[in-house]
């Protein structure tokens, strides 16, 4: 599935190089498509229509399997979701049904913003922080080091998507876990019985 | 105050020792452009919901919103409240081009219906750009969130704490939805719309939210920064809270426990007590889960306060504006605390007791709160909480 728009495909090669720009540390990073395996996006139950939400779902499962500790270590951890046109498949879909003169099916109103599919995430991956979305991987870095240098998270899932053209390009997706030992380190000093929040 | 939960102050890692005011404010809402329309409306405590106009609603179940007359464009109503902001904080040009936007908004109106060769053209940093362009604010540094509800109030947060530890000294804030046919199909497809024309938070009888065209800016500044150019503080930005529930894709935890983080973070920050707000400005869609949802976390981190301190969802007044609703509510808590006339929680039918709160029923309540808290949720499970205090 293709939607009709299409920007610079997210990399990891580009989240990597903003996470150290950004004075972060990645502890786990994935990618869509990484293997020629990698072929149709594994379907997401409750998301229909468009490749979007499922596709965020999927690299960052990936990236989450890839931690050093798999539970997470009870650490809390933020979801910055970075995208450049969102949803758009979705979007025309909706608009489409409404110049028609149509309903729009329910489960697009659940899938209408980013917010839904990070909330499954949330709940999925027991990710107790923030949900931020914002439009450029610089944002998304710079917001995912302020809330660790808050102390609002230990750590931060960035996940970015954008959906292919038609006759474009693939479907691309990046995601990448990342951390600030800088901030961790004044924050144990600065609560030095080590609670959590 | 008896039994009220401990709030210990904010360790110094929870956030920079720099003190936050703001200096600048501007609306756009049903009741009007300009922040004394708004407050002239709330005040007035007559809801603005009517049947819409602006677009066919023959195929929805829900015929009503909070509009503004006309064709309102977005990118026209937003420019215009960061420009009335920054006129309002007295920011000159040269400041105005080192200051950058951080904009909450759905998304630019026309992406799904642009030929598919100009869409990436009409993406949110598209938009954000351009307006920031239009107002005379940097080029660098700006920021769309589009972070559904809390999308307005999480720009606000993050503002603060990068001013607080003194990573800028100044960022315009701004958010803007005007009810358009998409969003109002989908809400209504989503069956959350009030089918009565009201929506009534916290109250028996409750049918759900309606939408409201809803525009804010706000100028976030440090007070070091306010003081050197001689601008005078329109309230203290003193704490801040942004949270997750990690319990539904849609739904608020039940027990509030996301939010209940949330204003507890924004009270550490603020270093006060509950027993010290005087005035919430709550969430309050108006839905069947979420009201009770944050009356439970109003309860957690408040503890006896949570029965005391005055409440209301002006959502009953002026609507749901969506990603803009952060901005809004907080220049609504604003101006109550400034103008020492906290606006009513209307459309309320009686007492549900799974929402008992100090709610602001009838006529405006006159109080001068010296702190006051703007609540909002959004799906995901997101809670953000913004205290301001009078300067």
């Amino acid at each position: 599935m293709t939607s009709p728009a299409s920007v610079a495909p997210p990399s990891l090669a580009a989240l990597r190089t903003a996470a150290a720009a950004a004075g972060l540390t990645v502890c786990a990073s994935a990618a869509w498509p990484e293997t020629g395996a990698d072929g149709e996006v594994p379907a997401l139950a409750g998301f229909i229509e468009s490749n979007f939400s499922p596709l965020l779902a999927e690299v960052a499962a990936r990236a989450l399997r890839r931690r050093a500790q798999p539970d997470g270590a009870g650490n809390v951890t933020a979801i910055v979701m970075v995208t450049a046109l969102g949803d758009v498949t979705s979007a025309v879909r909706v608009a489409a049904a409404v110049d028609a003169g149509k309903r729009v099916p329910p489960l697009q109103f659940f899938q209408s913003v980013p917010n839904a599919v990070a909330g499954y995430l949330a709940v999925r991956w027991h990710l107790t922080g923030p949900v931020v979305c914002v439009s450029g991987i610089r944002a998304g870095l710079d917001v995912a080091a302020l809330l660790i240098e808050d102390a609002d998270a230990d750590e931060a899932l960035v996940v970015c998507v954008d959906l292919a053209a038609p006759g474009g390009d693939r479907d691309r997706a990046a995601a990448i876990l990342v951390t600030d030992p800088a901030s961790l380190q004044r924050h144990r000093t600065a609560e030095p019985d080590g609670k959590k929040r | 105050m008896a039994d009220a939960p401990a709030v210990a102050a904010a360790p110094p890692a929870r956030r920079g020792s720099g003190e936050v005011v703001v200096t600048g404010a501007a609306a756009a809402s049903a009741y009007g452009r300009g922040t004394e329309a708004l407050a002239s409306g709330l005040l007035s405590g007559q809801p603005a919901f009517a049947p819409v106009q602006r677009f066919d609603v023959g195929a929805r179940r829900v015929r009503f919103a909070a509009t503004m007359p006309g064709l309102p464009e977005l990118r026209t109503e937003v420019t215009r409240a960061a420009g009335e902001a920054c006129d309002d904080a007295g920011l000159s040009s040269a400041g105005r081009a080192r200051t950058a936007l951080f904009l909450a908004i759905h998304g630019d109106p026309a992406i799904a219906r642009a030929p598919d060769a100009d869409k990436p053209g009409h993406g949110p940093g598209a938009f954000t750009a351009a307006v920031a362009g239009d107002c005379g604010l940097a080029e660098q540094d700006i920021r769309c969130y589009t972070s559904a509800c809390v999308a307005a109030s999480t720009a606000i947060g993050d503002a603060a704490s990068i001013i607080a530890r003194g990573h800028a000294d100044r960022v315009v804030v701004a958010g803007g939805y005007l009810v358009e046919c998409d969003q109002f199909a989908l809400f209504d497809a989503g069956r959350v719309l009030a089918g009565d024309g009201q929506v009534r938070p916290f109250s028996a009888g409750r049918r759900g939210l309606l939408l409201g065209d809803g525009v804010g800016a706000v100028v976030v500044e440090s007070l070091e920064a306010a003081r050197a150019r001689r601008a005078p503080p329109l309230a203290r930005l003193a704490g801040w809270g942004r949270t997750g529930d990690a319990y539904h894709p849609v739904q608020p935890h039940p027990e509030g426990h996301g939010m209940a983080r949330a204003v507890t973070a924004a009270l550490q920050r603020a270093g006060i007590a509950p027993g010290d707000l005087g005035y919430i400005n709550a969430h309050g869609s108006g839905t069947g889960q979420s009201d009770p949802a944050e009356t439970n976390a109003l309860r957690l981190a408040l503890g006896d306060a949570a029965a005391s301190v005055p409440v209301s969802s002006t959502k009953s007044l002026h609507g749901q504006s969506l990603e803009a609703s952060g901005v809004l509510e907080l220049i609504v808590t604003l101006l109550a605390a400034r103008k020492g006339m906290l606006p009513v929680n209307a459309g309320f039918l009686g007492a549900d007791d799974r929402c008992r709160l100090n709610l602001v029923l009838g006529e405006p309540l006159a109080a001068t709160p010296e702190f006051a808290m703007s609540l909002n949720a959004a799906f995901g499970g997101a809670n953000t909480a913004l205290v301001v205090g009078l300067p």
